[in-house]
């Protein structure tokens, strides 16, 4: 199992990541605090790997509830990316804080995926691991 | 700093298993993209064009119906069409055909609706906004295609 420093290393990109998020509600010319909302499908993401994870342990090459678990992940994320596209199309937000909404979209989403890879593989993934 | 990579195990994580295991995956998460990126398509029209004057708020109807399409076609496995799955579930396999048939007919119902809703709604009538007629289609079409690939991007085969 990999160590402090991966876990370390994970922190600070979830940190940038969230940062990108907060300037681009709280900048002088932006102001406006509701790409705050994409919080909600960050929370939400992890949760349907989890779940398909703990139901069940088959690791043959077809799972359903795997693939249903992928398939709800990438909705979760493609709403993330879509809300604040919506927003800035309708004009509530500006399009310089879409951008920099998106940015941190994705290098968390990128965090999290590293959580995955970094401590979630293996065939003996259980919650004794926590 | 030495170490600080060190944890991050690039070598022998699941990219070294070859494609035949990976194609489920990636149908799922193309199937994802394109069923979601459908939805979020209408959710923009709604908010731009909010009058029933200008989009019509039945016309949701026609995305509503293609995701329970959606649902109905993906419920039942391909094992469970041709009877060779090890329970029979509810219906049987005959129940399974029907209720496949008739997932598809909605799909296919809802796609055509989506076209007609564009031109007989949006593109005849000579609407001063067609955006909305627009998104109906490409919502339509962009849920039918997830809805297929994630049938038909799976295998189900247990052994490769």
């Amino acid at each position: 199992m990999a160590g402090i420093k991966a876990l370390v290393g994970l922190s600070f990109s979830g940190a940038i990541g969230l940062t990108f998020l907060l300037l681009g509600c709280a900048l002088e010319q932006y102001g406006v605090y509701w790409p705050l909302f994409v919080l909600i499908f960050y929370v939400l993401s992890p949760i349907p790997t989890f779940i398909s994870r703990r139901l069940s342990d088959d690791d043959s090459s077809s799972n359903a509830c795997r693939e249903l678990a992928y398939f709800l992940t990438t909705g979760i994320v493609v709403s993330s990316f879509g809300l604040p596209i919506v927003l800035a199309r309708n004009n509530t937000i500006r399009w310089g804080a879409c951008g920099l909404v998106m940015t941190g979209n994705a290098v968390i989403f990128l965090t999290i995926l590293g959580f995955f890879v970094v401590f979630g593989g293996g065939d003996d993934f259980s919650w004794e691991q926590w | 700093m030495s170490g600080f990579l060190d944890g991050i195990r690039c070598g022998d994580c699941e990219c070294n298993v070859d494609w035949g295991e990976r194609r489920n995956t990636i149908a799922s998460i193309a199937a994802g993209v394109l069923f979601f990126t459908g939805w979020w398509i209408i959710i923009d029209a709604a908010v731009k064009y909010p009058d029933q004057g200008q989009f019509h708020h039945a016309y949701h109807t026609c995305g509503v119906i293609a995701t329970v399409a959606f649902l109905m076609i993906n419920a039942v496995s391909n094992g469970q069409v041709r009877g060779d799955s090890y329970s029979e579930g509810c219906l049987g396999q005959t129940g399974a055909r029907v209720w496949l048939f008739i997932g598809f007919m909605l799909a296919f119902g809802s796609l055509i609706a989506s076209m007609w809703i564009l031109f007989g709604g949006f593109v005849v009538p000579q609407k001063p906004a067609v955006y909305p007629g627009i998104a109906v289609f490409f919502q339509n079409a962009f849920i039918f295609f997830g809805g297929l690939v994630f049938k038909f991007g799976r295998t189900e085969d247990l052994w490769q």
